[in-house]
């Protein structure tokens, strides 16, 4: 027996299986690259989007006694190069030299005691600051680059400083101009052991976008501190100190020294994510270490402790916890894929087994040894599917994506699993010359085994859903990845489902043929008949499509989640459909502006402030707004708002923590007292759930004898962001609307990922669903060719055959695809407290919205391709013109 | 001392066991098909003996147990019980590496479907080379093959597909395919059923050829007249046992003579035609009566109905 030529005599079978192999190939290698592709996307927009400390690396010591001291650039280049060394490998891969790794010295809050000449300032800090590389970023506007220190012998005001050191400092422009220190200023810094600067020059940044300001913010502006009870802010500057200036520079001051180790994102990956943690870990240890080694490490400093301040470890890890999520939502998609793919190219074999089955038996009979029979007909199966699966491989390369040890398994396991499924079914089939000679013996009913095995595995399966349902996972998912247990269930279920289907889905169909069999047709009676007793319909279709509907619907539901839960959490930030919020007050005019937008239907001036509350030292956020107005505004979204406060005086909602007081009084612009008429918890995207929440009428503050306030803007209608921003015009209100705030978390990383891959896999599993109903078809084709060519003696027009192929398949694809409905709907049930999609939606998601829409589309859909799927065939089939004719037995 | 075991041992060894020198040997032959406590006998304890180079036909109405025989005869079936034995071999406890070799080298089968018995994808030589090479039999195959194609009268055929061959052709191939491993006995089911007259005469004649030339045992289970009149021994099937044997020889002036004779098994368990009994209403009983030369079969008298 000749492989090759059975697979030349076999091409139309063939070419299903080879067709079959390479898509499922290609699916199940390129899917994962694609999904590895958008991991390493994600990851690179997360990296991406942090400010350079974030992820970077920074060796940092506070020096508390001068043998700690450094008081060389050379010492800094010296110990920057013993960090670098120190990298594990991993992690040295990502530390780029160069880039925004510098080092520097920098004091921190130094108090400006006194200015020369001039009374002295309060509120005044000017800190001095050494960095390496700060000679290329800033540029010298007004006189000239800082010098070497000086010593001052006398300090004119001060009899008592004697011999103060004089450092020169380059200060920005900026603030120099807010701090009045212009060019020729010296300053006496610090209450204790304190130093003269002398400003010396004005800079600005050359680049203000460079990475390293990031890392520096406060040199190349000036910082405003506002404190509680202040009339004015403290304003804070850095000036700019020389490499010599390390030499006057020492602990007695708050002094920080840095090394800046800058972190290139592209090494870094969603697979050495774990290890580059780890490497993290590692290095802080390396440098914590230093000052307690007896040999005082590689740094030589003894006592020194040093620390290693990085944003990057729990980036990574949350990064990580996301993708768990992703990666367990991604292998029960890609399972469910490569299930119904491995399931619809077990059917592809079954046709071609059944083709050569004549040829084989022949052979077998004629005295083929069952090896023999079955080495040629795994060999045919090989000559297909080997290349299919090698040519679905190569066309993998063509997804962008990195390559991962799955890309290359599983079309070697997609081979050899339908090779040896082809080895078995022939060797099964083989196993008896002659198995099929005698028709006149009943076929064997189930066994009782079988039937014990059936319902333990339903048992297993509902058991281990309860489980799952009840306790959770037993691991936690951040630290030790996807609990298998959670993608074992599924396929159970699955199993479950198809078991119980396959066991009763003749049952309903006998009441439909009784109801059939009172109305005058005969073919719906004949067809529903044979769907409910034939042992025709393999059971192939029903574990193909069952899977199908189960992950389409199952995606369906937790992309449906997912998107009703970012609009929830979009509510809850924004609460309304725009909002301009400010420190101060907004001005009427602004409101009026406003107002006066188009697109603008309504718009709800809100007050709030934080409050002292006469009942101790509590601290309460209040607000003030009209409820009533504000529950017309937020009508039809999640929000819920309360019943407004009615009563006496200056009506209010509180909290618990002011629930027990009748009225109480409070200090918001002068003191009011109020009468507590109502509880409320949170009034979501106004103020998070808190125990110290008072929310009074709008006119609160009127009643009070003052007058309105309004610092918040809830804006109704549907308004344009930079529109209102340009209306608004206020630089230091923040505006948002529905639509920035939920692309914003719509734009969670990954989350377009699941969404998407749940999309390819719904319409790939609706294609191998509709090959699945035709390839069984066809396999059954002769024996219903036989049925049907004896219906045809009886009067059976070719109409009639039509209807009665789709009616004889059609019962079973409308209740497995019920079945696969259920069975998708409660999936997310069994499911749902074991994923964590918070991740995605910004907020918790705490329940699956059970919309019945897209799920019952989706299996009405996919019934509806394979019911057109088994027209089609039944169509464009053989005619079965020939009516059986006496003395004709096929 | 001779103990009583010897005796009988030394009584068995002189006296020629049952069907000891045949070449096909079924003793109490019984085949059982069950599923679900529902059984079929297809096979009720079934005697025959042919011998070497015979070529005989077996009839019988259909469900009469004639397939089932000849798949037990070939190999393909194993039966419940009883004693078959085919060129010395036991069919009974043969392991399934002997039955392959059996059928590879011992039997060749034709089956009814002309269409069944060859590869439709396969040339005519192909086919006949098929065997020898599931067999491994590489040497001489294709000559071989030819041989055998030229014995058949179908030689023009060698290079030819099924599909391009009259029905006769394809079932003189057949015989050639059952031929191919140079088997002792051929078994054939129906080979003339989906012939006409004149190509079933064809693949008759090319049968007996084969029996003659070859010395091939062949057994043919028939309904076709033209083939069970031909052969030298009719062998009828009924019930799952053999019923009857036509002996047929030819007479001094050149006519065929048969004769018809019931099969007496080794209990003396005798099947009279049903014809006969129906003649002569006999029905649960008879009377035996022992003659000098032979039995005589009466029909119980009514008198002796009603002492029941």
């Amino acid at each position: 027996m000749n492989a090759w030529q059975l697979v030349r005599v076999h091409r139309g079978a063939a070419a299903v299986l080879a067709l079959l192999a390479l898509t499922a190939s290609l699916l199940v290698a390129g899917l994962p690259r694609g999904f590895e592709a958008a991991y390493d996307d994600a990851l690179a927009a997360m990296v991406d989007e942090v400010v350079a400390p974030q992820t970077d690396l920074a060796v940092r010591l506070r020096p508390n006694s001068p043998e700690d001291e450094l008081h060389d650039r050379s010492e800094f280049a010296a110990l920057d190069r013993l960090w670098r060394d120190a990298l594990p490998p991993l992690l040295s891969s990502a530390v780029v030299p160069g880039g925004t790794g510098h080092q520097s010295a920098k004091t921190h809050g130094t108090p400006v005691s006194g200015v020369l000449g001039r009374p002295t300032p309060l509120q005044r800090y000017v800190d001095l600051a050494w960095a390496s590389n700060v000679g290329e970023k800033v540029r010298y506007v007004e006189g000239r680059e800082p010098g070497a220190p000086r010593t001052l012998a006398t300090v004119p005001g001060n009899p008592d400083l004697k011999n103060v050191p004089l450092f020169e400092i380059g200060l920005v422009r900026e603030a120099a101009d807010a701090m009045r220190l212009p060019v020729g200023t010296t300053v006496l810094l610090g209450n204790s052991y304190t130093i003269a600067a002398e400003v010396v020059g004005l800079f600005e940044a050359i680049d203000p976008s460079d990475r390293f300001w990031e890392h520096n913010p406060e040199v190349k502006r000036v910082t405003v501190r506002w404190l509680p009870e202040a009339d004015e802010p403290d304003l804070m500057a850095v000036g700019l100190i020389p490499d010599a200036g390390l030499r006057e520079l020492n602990s007695r001051r708050e002094l920080y020294y840095s090394w800046v180790l800058g972190i290139d994102g592209s090494p870094i990956n969603a697979r050495n994510a774990t290890p580059m943690i780890q490497d993290i870990v590692d290095f802080r240890q390396v440098v914590e270490q230093q000052g307690e080694r007896n040999d005082s490490g590689i740094a030589q400093i003894p006592a020194a402790s040093f620390e290693l301040t990085t944003g990057l470890d729990p980036l990574l890890e949350g990064f990580l916890t996301q993708l768990r999520t992703a990666q367990t939502l991604m292998f029960l998609m890609l399972g469910g894929l490569a299930v119904v793919a491995l399931g619809v190219i077990a059917l592809a074999v079954q046709l071609l087994a059944e083709r050569m089955r004549a040829g084989l038996g022949l052979a077998r009979a004629r005295g083929g040894s069952l090896g023999q029979i079955t080495r040629a007909g795994t060999g045919a199966t090989a000559l297909i599917v080997v290349p299919a699966a090698l040519a679905g491989y190569a066309a993998s390369y063509l997804v962008p994506g990195p390559i991962t040890p799955i890309v290359h398994l599983s079309p070697a396991i997609l081979a050899v699993t339908t090779v040896a499924f082809a080895a078995v079914r022939l060797a099964f089939a083989h196993r008896k010359p002659l198995h099929d000679s005698r028709n006149d013996v009943v076929a064997p009913k189930p066994s009782p085994r079988r039937i014990a095995f059936e319902l333990l595995v339903i048992v297993l399966a509902l058991g281990g859903a309860y489980l799952l349902r009840t306790r959770g996972l037993a691991t936690d998912v951040a630290e030790l990845g996807a609990d298998p247990f959670l993608l074992l269930v599924p396929a159970a279920l699955t199993l479950a489902a198809a078991l119980i289907t396959l066991r009763c889905y003749p049952l309903p169909l006998r009441l439909i043929v009784r109801l059939a069999n009172r109305r005058r047709g005969a073919v719906p009676f004949l067809g529903l008949t044979l769907a409910a007793r034939s042992r025709g319909v393999t059971s192939l279709p029903v574990l193909i499509l069952l899977p199908a509907l189960a992950v389409s619907v199952f995606g369906a539901l937790v992309s449906g989640a997912i998107f009703e839960t970012q609009r929830t959490a979009t509510w809850q930030t924004v609460g309304a459909p725009a909002r301009v919020e400010r420190a101060a007050e907004i001005p009427a005019d602004v409101i009026a502006k406003v107002r006066a937008l188009p697109g603008v239907t309504s718009v709800l001036p809100v007050a709030k402030g934080t409050v002292q509350v006469a009942t101790g030292a509590q601290m309460a956020t209040v607000l003030a707004m009209d409820l009533a107005a504000y529950r017309d505004l937020v009508a039809g979204s999640p929000l819920v708002v309360p019943d407004p406060p009615v009563g006496d005086g200056i009506p209010v909602l509180v909290s618990a923590n002011f629930a027990p007081y009748a009225s109480f009084e409070i200090g918001w612009h002068t003191r009011m007292k109020l009468t507590n008429v109502g509880s409320i918890e949170k009034l979501p995207g106004l103020a998070f759930e808190s125990s110290n929440l008072i929310v009074m009428p709008y006119e609160g503050p009127k009643i009070a004898g003052l007058r309105t306030y309004t610092n918040i803007l809830l804006i109704g209608g549907d308004v344009d962001q930079a529109l209102l921003e340009r209306t608004v015009g206020l630089s230091d209100a923040v505006v948002e609307t529905f639509d920035s705030a939920h692309a914003r978390i719509a734009e969670a990383p990954l989350a377009g990922t699941i969404i998407a891959s749940f999309t390819i896999a719904t319409v790939a599993l609706a294609g191998y669903a509709l090959i699945a109903v035709v390839i069984a078809l066809v396999i059954g084709a002769a024996d219903r060719a036989r049925a049907l060519s004896f219906l045809r003696t009886l009067g059976l027009s070719q109409r009639q055959a039509r209807l009665l192929t789709v009616l004889e398949v059609a019962p079973l694809i409308v209740l497995t695809s019920l079945a696969g409905l259920a069975l998708g709907m409660l999936l997310p049930a069994a499911l749902g407290p074991s994923l964590d999609l918070s991740a995605y939606a910004g907020i918790a998601v705490t329940e699956f919205p059970l919309t019945f829409t897209t799920p019952i589309l989706l299996a009405a859909g996919l019934a509806a391709v394979s019911i057109l799927g088994a027209f089609g065939h039944a169509s464009t089939g053989r005619r079965v013109t020939t009516a059986l004719r006496v003395g004709e037995s096929t | 001392m001779t103990t009583l075991s010897d005796l009988e041992a030394q009584a068995v060894r002189n006296r020629p066991a049952f069907g000891e020198h045949a070449h096909i040997l079924c003793d109490n032959l019984v085949r059982i098909f069950k599923t679900e406590g529902v059984e079929v006998v297809a096979l009720q304890g079934l005697d025959l003996l042919i011998e070497k180079g015979e070529l005989i036909a077996i009839v019988g109405a259909s469900g009469s147990g004639k397939s089932t025989l000849l798949n037990v005869l070939s190999g393909l079936d194993v039966p419940t019980a009883g004693l078959a034995r085919v060129a010395g071999m036991d069919l009974l406890s043969m392991t399934s590496r002997d039955r392959l070799r059996y059928r590879r080298s011992v039997v060749g089968f034709i089956w009814q479907q002309t269409g069944r018995n060859l590869l439709p994808y396969l040339t005519g030589q192909e086919n006949v080379l098929l065997p020898m090479r599931l067999a491994g039999n590489k040497r001489d195959a294709r000559r071989r093959a030819d041989e055998l194609l030229e014995l058949l009268g179908v030689a023009d055929c060698a290079t030819r597909r099924p599909g391009e061959l009259s029905g006769g052709q394809q079932q003189r191939i057949a015989i050639a395919v059952a031929l191919a491993n140079e088997p002792e006995v051929i078994l054939a089911d129906e080979p003339t059923g989906e012939l006409d007259s004149d190509t079933s005469e064809e693949v008759f004649g090319a049968l007996r050829r084969a029996n003659r030339e070859l010395g091939v045992t062949a057994v043919i289970v028939t309904h076709d007249p033209l083939v069970s009149e031909q052969v030298d021994r009719t062998v009828g099937i009924r019930d799952g046992r053999t019923s009857s044997e036509t002996l047929r020889r030819t007479s001094e002036d050149g006519d065929v003579i048969a004769e018809e004779y019931a099969v007496l098994d080794r209990v003396g368990r005798l099947q009279l035609p049903r014809d006969f009994m129906n003649a002569l209403e006999m029905e649960r009983r008879v009377r035996l009566e022992l003659e000098r030369d032979h039995i005589g079969v009466w029909p119980s008298a009514p008198g002796e109905e009603n002492n029941e």
